[in-house]
C-alpha cells in the first residue's frame, strides 16, 4: 500500500501542495484528478522521489520510502524522456537493468514485453526512427520491465487515440489484477469513472475528495434531487431551492442538494406531470466542476 | 556502497557502448592516430632516405667498402654496395635512380647532382681513411702499426644544456603531449557537458533519478567518457610510438619515454577529472545543447590557458612561469607533463603538483556534483550559479 500524508511543497512563491494526502492499496487503480497547475505532478514527483517535499511523508508497505523500495516503482513522467539514439531493445534492458535486474532477466522482460506491445519488429531502430505512438509505448515499457510494485504514471492517456486508450487500460488493469497498485493522473474524468477503483480529486494543492469511486459519488451532501416535469405552469418552482432548466419537449428539469424533498414533490405534481423524481449521485465531472468552483 | 559502484558503472557501460558505435568517436579517433603516426615521418621526407644505394667501379674502389661500413652506423644510415664494371654502367644505373651515387678508381664521385650531404660526408670520409692509411704505408710505415694509429675514438658527444643530451627531441615530443592532451581533455570533457544536458533537456533525467542516485549517474558518465578518452589517448601514443620504432626515429627518443608517457596518462585522468566535474555542473545550467558551448565558456578558457602556458613550457621548460605554474592546479595538469618531457623535474614538484591537483579534483568534484545535483531537474531558462548553490547547501 502507498499512502501520503499531509504534503507539502512550496516554489518561491507559488505554493504547490497545501497539505495532499493519498492511499492506494494493492490491486487498486487510483485516478488522480485535478486541473492544469492543482499538483498532481508535484505530488507524483514526491512519491517518485524525484523532489523532496518541505512537510509530510510517503510510505511503503507502512515505512517511509527507501531508495531500495523506490528501485521497485515504475514510472512515467509527464515530460516524456528516452534516448533519442538508443535502439529500442537497449534502451528499455537498460532501464530493466537500473532497477536492479540481471542482464539475463532485464534481456528476458525486454524480449516479452516488446512482444506484449507490438515493439518486436522495432527492436533495433533508435527510438528517434519511431513514430510518437510507438515511442510512447517504448516509455510505456520502461516503466514496465522490471515488473514492478507499483507504477505511478503522469497523464499516460494524453494524446492517445481512443484504441491506444483502451490498450494501455488494459495493460494497467492487468497490472493491478497482478496485485500491483496504480496510480495515474488524468483530466480525463469519464475515462477515471471508467478504469478506476478509487479517485482522488485535488485542486489548489488541496485534495478535496478522495477515496473508492462510489463513496465519493456518495458522499454525503453531494447528492442531488432532480425532477423532470412536463408543461408546468409558468413560475412554479418560484420559492423552491435549485435551478431549473429547459429541457425542449416541454420538459423543466429541477436540481438542488437541499430542501424538503416531498415538499418539492408536491408542489411539482401540482405544477405538471412529473416524469421523473429521484435522488443521484453527482458524476466526477459535477463533483470536480463544483470542486474547481 | 556495492550497489553505487555497479549502478555507475552500469551507466559507464551504456556511455562505452553507444559512444564507441558513433562515427564521430571512430573518425576522430583514426584521424588522431593517423595524424601522430605520420609526424615521425615528416623529419624523413625533408631530411631524405636513410639508406643508400651505392655503386663502386675498379679494385682500388672497392677498397672504400670496408671503411664506409664501418663510419655508417655513426651516423645512423645503411649502406647497400654494388659492383660496376665500368663508368657507364655507373651513369646509367644513377640516371635511372638505381644508385644514389657511385664511386670510380680515378677518384671521382657520380650522382645525380649534387650527392645526398650525408652520403657524400661519409663517402669523403671513407675516402681520406682509406687513402691516408695507404699512402703511410706507402712511406714505408710499418702497416700494423698504420692501422693501429687510425683507430681513432670518435669525440664523446656531450650535452651541457639542462634540457639534457636530447632537447630537440625531448621538445618535439613535449609538444605533441601538449597538442594531444589539449585536444582530448577539451572534446572528452565537451562530451561530458552534452551528455548531460541531453539527459536534462530530454527529460530522461527525472525517469533515470527515480532508479540510481545524481551522484552515480554523474559518476557513471563522467567515468565512461574519461575510459574512451584515455583509450584514445593510449591509442595516439602508440601510433607514435609505433611510428617512431618503424621509421628507426624511436631511437632519437629520449631516455625514460616510459615514464614520460605513463606520466602524461595520469595527468591526462587527472585533468579530466577536474574539467569534466567542472563541465558537467556547468552544463546542468542548461536545457539545450545550442546554450552548451556559451555555458561552458568558463571552462574552455581555463583550459585554454593551461595549453598556452603549456606551449610556452615547451620552449622555456625552466622558466619561472612554467615552473610555478607546473605546481598550480588545473594548470599542473597540463603544464607539468610537459615540463617533465622536455627537461628534467625534481620529484619532489611533481610530488607536490600531483597533490594539489588530487586535492583540487576533489573538490571540484564535490561542488561540481552538488551543483549538479540540484540544477539538473530544473528545467527551462538557463540558471545562474547563483540559483543553485543556495539549494545544494
Ligand atoms: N519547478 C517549478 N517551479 C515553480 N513552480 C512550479 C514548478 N513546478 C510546478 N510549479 C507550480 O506548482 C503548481 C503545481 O504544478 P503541477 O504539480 O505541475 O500541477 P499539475 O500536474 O496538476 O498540472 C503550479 O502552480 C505550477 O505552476
Ligand atoms: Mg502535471
Amino acid at each position: 500500500m502507498l499512502e501520503a500524508e499531509d504534503l507539502h511543497k512550496r516554489y518561491g512563491d507559488t505554493i504547490a501542495l497545501r497539505g495532499v494526502a493519498l492511499r492506494v492499496r494493492p490491486g487498486e487503480m487510483f485516478g488522480f484528478v485535478g486541473a492544469n497547475g492543482a499538483g498532481k505532478t508535484t505530488t507524483m514527483r514526491i512519491v517518485m522521489g524525484v523532489l523532496g517535499p518541505d512537510s509530510g511523508e510517503v510510505r511503503w508497505r507502512g515505512e517511509p520510502v527507501t531508495a531500495a523500495a523506490r528501485r521497485g516503482f515504475g514510472y512515467m513522467p509527464e515530460e516524456r524522456g528516452l534516448y533519442q539514439k538508443m535502439r529500442v531493445a537497449e534502451q528499455i534492458a537498460y532501464f530493466g537493468r537500473l532497477h536492479g535486474m540481471t542482464a539475463a532477466e532485464a534481456k528476458s522482460a525486454t524480449g516479452a514485453l516488446m512482444e506484449r506491445l507490438g515493439l518486436t519488429e522495432r527492436a533495433g531502430d533508435p527510438v528517434e526512427a519511431l513514430s510518437l505512438g510507438n515511442q510512447q509505448r517504448v516509455q510505456l515499457a520502461v516503466a514496465l520491465v522490471h515488473d514492478p510494485t507499483l507504477l505511478v504514471l503522469d497523464e499516460p492517456f494524453s494524446g492517445l487515440d481512443p484504441i491506444a486508450v483502451d490498450a494501455l487500460a488494459e495493460v494497467l488493469a492487468e497490472r493491478c489484477r497482478a496485485g500491483v497498485p496504480v496510480i495515474f493522473s488524468s483530466h480525463q474524468l469519464d475515462l477515471v469513472e471508467r478504469l478506476c477503483d478509487s479517485v482522488g480529486i485535488i485542486a489548489a494543492g488541496r485534495m478535496v475528495a478522495a477515496g473508492p469511486v462510489e463513496e465519493v459519488r456518495a458522499a454525503e451532501g453531494r447528492r442531488s434531487l432532480r425532477v423532470v416535469v412536463r408543461d408546468p405552469a409558468p413560475g412554479w418552482a418560484d420559492g423552491l431551492p435549485g435551478e431549473v432548466t429547459a429541457d425542449g419537449d416541454g420538459r423543466q428539469v429541477l436540481r438542488t442538494t437541499e430542501g424538503d424533498d416531498q415538499a418539492i414533490l408536491a408542489a411539482a405534481s401540482r405544477a405538471g406531470r412529473v416524469e421523473h423524481f429521484g435522488w443521484e449521485q453527482p458524476t466526477l465531472t459535477e463533483i470536480f466542476r463544483e470542486a474547481v468552483a | 556502497m556495492n550497489s553505487t559502484i555497479a549502478n555507475a558503472l552500469l551507466v559507464a557501460r551504456r556511455e562505452i557502448s553507444v559512444r564507441a558505435r558513433t562515427r564521430g568517436f571512430l573518425v576522430g579517433l583514426a584521424l588522431s592516430a593517423l595524424l601522430v603516426a605520420a609526424l615521425p615521418v615528416i623529419p624523413k621526407l625533408f631530411g631524405g632516405p636513410d639508406s643508400y644505394a651505392v655503386g663502386l667501379v675498379g679494385a682500388r674502389s672497392a677498397a672504400l667498402e670496408p671503411a664506409a661500413r664501418a663510419l655508417a652506423p655513426g651516423e645512423q644510415i645503411t649502406l647497400t654496395f654494388t659492383r660496376l664494371p665500368d663508368e657507364r654502367a655507373a651513369h646509367a644505373a644513377i640516371t635511372a635512380g638505381d644508385l644514389d651515387a657511385a664511386v670510380v678508381d680515378d677518384g671521382r664521385l657520380l650522382a645525380d647532382g649534387d650527392p645526398p650531404q650525408e652520403l657524400g660526408a661519409l663517402l669523403q670520409g671513407a675516402h681520406r681513411a682509406v687513402q691516408t692509411e695507404q699512402r703511410l704505408r706507402a712511406a714505408g710505415l710499418d702497416p700494423a702499426r698504420v692501422t693501429e694509429a687510425m683507430r681513432v675514438p670518435p669525440l664523446t658527444e656531450v650535452s651541457v644544456s639542462t634540457a639534457g643530451g636530447d632537447s630537440g627531441v625531448r621538445a618535439g615530443v613535449a609538444m605533441l603531449l601538449v597538442l594531444t592532451l589539449f585536444f582530448l581533455l577539451i572534446s572528452a570533457v565537451t562530451q561530458v557537458a552534452m551528455g548531460v544536458v541531453e539527459e536534462k533537456g530530454s527529460r530522461i533525467v527525472e525517469l533515470l533519478l527515480t532508479s540510481i542516485r545524481p551522484g552515480e549517474l554523474l559518476g557513471g558518465k563522467i567515468l565512461g567518457l574519461g575510459a574512451l578518452g584515455l583509450l584514445n589517448l593510449v591509442v595516439v601514443i602508440a601510433a607514435g610510438l609505433g611510428s617512431a620504432l618503424a621509421t628507426g626515429l624511436a631511437g632519437d627518443l629520449p631516455d625514460g619515454m616510459t615514464g614520460i608517457v605513463l606520466g602524461a596518462l595520469a595527468w591526462f585522468l587527472l585533468g579530466y577529472a577536474f574539467f569534466s566535474a567542472l563541465a558537467a555542473a556547468l552544463g546542468s545550467l542548461v536545457s539545450r545543447q545550442e546554450e552548451v558551448s556559451s555555458v561552458l565558456t568558463p571552462m574552455t578558457t581555463l583550459l585554454t590557458a593551461a595549453y598556452l602556458v603549456a606551449f610556452y613550457a615547451v620552449t622555456e621548460p625552466a622558466g619561472t612561469l612554467a615552473r610555478v605554474l607546473s605546481l598550480v592546479p588545473p594548470f599542473s595538469s597540463m603544464v607539468m607533463p610537459v615540463r617533465t618531457a622536455a627537461a628534467d623535474v625534481p620529484v619532489w614538484e611533481v610530488g607536490v603538483a600531483a597533490l594539489l591537483m588530487l586535492l583540487a579534483v576533489a573538490v571540484v568534484l564535490t561542488a561540481g556534483a552538488r551543483i549538479y545535483r540540484s540544477a539538473v531537474l530544473r528545467t527551462g531558462a538557463r540558471l545562474r550559479l547563483r540559483d543553485v548553490l543556495p539549494a545544494a547547501r
